[in-house]
């Protein structure tokens, strides 16, 4: 009896919940797919009226005016040095910092940690005069290196390495001590392999993060030549007369690296999330 | 991956000179060594973020000509006392500004928590494919707002966009999204709460996987409705997780910036200028108010950190 009762619950639950999950999988779809299927149109039929919902024919036009009249292969390739180069940056230096609070007693830990954590409290936005005057004075404006540097040490990122190398356990780092292991090589033939799956995710995350840096480059990047994938589409977007066969086609492409990395690892964002990484 | 294992291979500290020189590991090279692990991080932490709040802060007190101080004295930045801040509290447009930066929080905290909660709920339970559905509403929030703001600037177009399409085929006459001040508000926050959301529901799924299924198994035995469920179990139990959302929301609301400058420009006129877009173009577009700037820097750094402070207090009642 009261099974009945729940089934013909979970039926009714279904008949409700089927049809919602149905619409949000079209709010969340439809943007980006319309984004794909206006970038694939002929740049004439991207204004028809009323809008043909799929493109015919087909064409990559767009995407080769992209690169051949407004640099946006070198904009990609910039980008993908600074998120590459930014990305590895954080992880190395996590992952040191990371161990050090998670395996090491030491004078000064407490306060080593709070104040790491207290810069999560500091976002760019609210330091960038003095940010823009220490830039300056290292000789780091209009370099990339500059936008490299600047957000490459990332409290949640040493957070997220010290709960990780917390749940090795002690006693494999005791048995290399007393076989006479120098600590470098602890570091790295121990903690880092074990601490793969944090790593993976951590790259993942830290790349997505500098791919997506605005204000950051906006800020620091005079010449075009060094712009990032961000700093071109903020330009052509706020133009008085947006080439919009060109910009959307470019925003299909900064989509991309994005995309290919959450799909692979999709596991890793999600799950990584849900274990305290936060929004940067 | 490869990348970092390069890295790895490159750093000195694991050549076998070192490994040789380790054999006679002093004590005091052992106390040294966490010390260096935490120098690369604490060094770049101090040069770019914390010696900057300092400098910022200490900048709101002084007239500041130009950013860069040159070297010549008539140039050097002048100590005025909170001179900026009693500026800044006459200033209207600043409070304009403000206001409408809170405006948009209050809006949009309330509305991205109930989608979020709502998305959550309708998500929680393992169904076939239930994790590509997830994927789907999680994946906005993985791009960059700049470009989740050309894509519905294409959707909003006035007489090309799909958005205007759609509602002529239910017969409602083009809504001028972005051309009209109010219109342009309600835009940002439709789209900051679409792009926001699916972060806050994997908060709200970690916390709804806490609550006991036998707690709904008792609810429904006693056929209790759907929304005495909701209102007696689920809300109750879910606090500390929309304290979350609602304080990580704030703060990223407050910082609202980078969807506006490509959905809007800020525009029509100054309607969606909010308070990172003032604190810029006060630093770096007008004269001699670079402490100015600094000042309103410091107001923004104020609200962060009573909402920092209390998620730290929340999340202390938590544990």
């Amino acid at each position: 009896m009261t099974t009945a009762l729940l089934s013909s619950r979970a039926a009714r639950d279904w008949a409700f919940r089927g049809p919602l999950i149905a619409l949000v999988l079209v709010l969340f779809l439809l943007p980006p797919l319309w984004l794909l299927a206006s970038a694939l149109k002929a740049p004439n039929d991207i204004f028809a009226w009323p809008p043909t919902l799929l493109p015919s024919p087909a064409t990559l036009v767009n995407f080769a005016t992209a690169f051949d009249q407004s640099g946006f292969g070198l904009f990609f390739q910039n980008s993908l040095f600074v998120s590459t180069i930014s990305a590895a940056i954080s992880v190395l230096i996590s992952l040191m910092a990371g161990y050090a609070l998670a395996k090491f007693r030491f004078r000064g830990e407490t306060f080593v940690f709070m104040l790491i954590m207290s810069a999560l409290m500091i976002p760019l936005q609210i330091i960038l005069i003095p940010i823009f005057i220490v830039l300056k004075e290292l000789g780091l404006l209009n370099s990339l290196w500059g936008v490299i540097l600047a957000p490459a040490a990332t409290p949640s990122g040493v957070f997220i390495m010290r709960q990780y190398i917390r749940s090795i356990p002690d006693s494999l780092l005791e048995a290399a001590r007393i076989d006479g292991t120098p600590e470098w090589r602890i570091l790295f033939r121990i903690i880092l392999p074990l601490s793969i799956p944090a790593i993976a995710a951590l790259a993942a995350f830290t790349f997505v993060w500098r791919w997506n840096d605005y204000l950051w480059p906006y800020l620091i990047i005079t010449d075009q030549s060094k712009w990032t994938v961000q700093l071109a589409l903020a330009n052509n977007v706020g133009q008085w007369d947006i080439n919009w066969p060109r910009l959307l086609a470019m925003s299909v492409l900064s989509v991309i690296p994005t995309l290919v990395l959450f799909v692979s690892l999709q596991r890793y964002f999600m799950n990584g999330l849900l274990s305290g990484a936060t929004k940067e | 991956m490869s990348s970092i294992q390069s890295t790895i291979e490159a750093t000195p500290g694991i050549t076998p000179a070192s490994a040789g020189r380790s054999i006679g590991n002093t004590p005091w090279s052992k106390r040294l060594f966490p010390y260096l692990l935490l120098t690369p991080t604490v060094g770049l932490l101090a040069i770019f973020t914390l010696y900057p709040l300092v400098q910022g802060l200490w900048m709101s007190f002084f007239k500041r000509g130009i950013v860069v101080v040159e070297r010549a004295p008539a140039t050097w930045p002048k100590f005025v006392g909170i001179d900026n801040y009693i500026r800044l509290f006459n200033d209207p447009e600043f409070f304009n500004t403000l206001a409408k930066t809170v405006g948009f929080v209050v809006i949009a905290v309330p509305a991205v928590t109930a989608v979020s909660l709502g998305l959550a709920l309708l998500l929680k339970n393992r169904f076939y494919g239930v994790g590509a559905v997830r994927a789907v509403v999680f994946f906005p929030s993985m791009i960059s707002l700049l470009i989740t703001g050309v894509v519905w600037k294409w959707l909003f177009g006035l007489n090309s966009g799909l958005m205007n399409y759609l509602l002529s085929l239910l017969d409602i006459a083009p809504v001028p999204w972005l051309d009209n001040g109010t219109m342009a508000q309600i835009a940002v926050v439709i789209v900051w709460v679409w792009a926001s959301a699916g972060f806050y529901m994997m908060i709200f799924i970690a916390g709804l996987t806490t609550i006991s299924e036998d707690l709904y198994e008792a609810a429904r035995v006693d056929a209790a409705s759907n929304w005495r469920i909701f209102s007696r179990i689920t809300l109750p139990l879910l606090k500390p997780s929309i304290s979350l959302v609602v304080i990580l929301s704030s703060v990223e609301a407050f910082k609202v910036y980078e969807l506006v400058v490509s959905l809007t420009g800020g525009g029509p006129g100054r309607s969606t200028v909010y308070l990172i877009q003032t604190i810029y173009e006060t630093a770096f577009t007008k004269a001699n108010q670079a402490g100015v700037a600094a000042a309103q820097s410091a107001v923004l750094f104020l609200i962060l950190l009573v909402l920092t402070a209390i998620q730290l207090r929340i999340s202390k009642e938590k544990a």
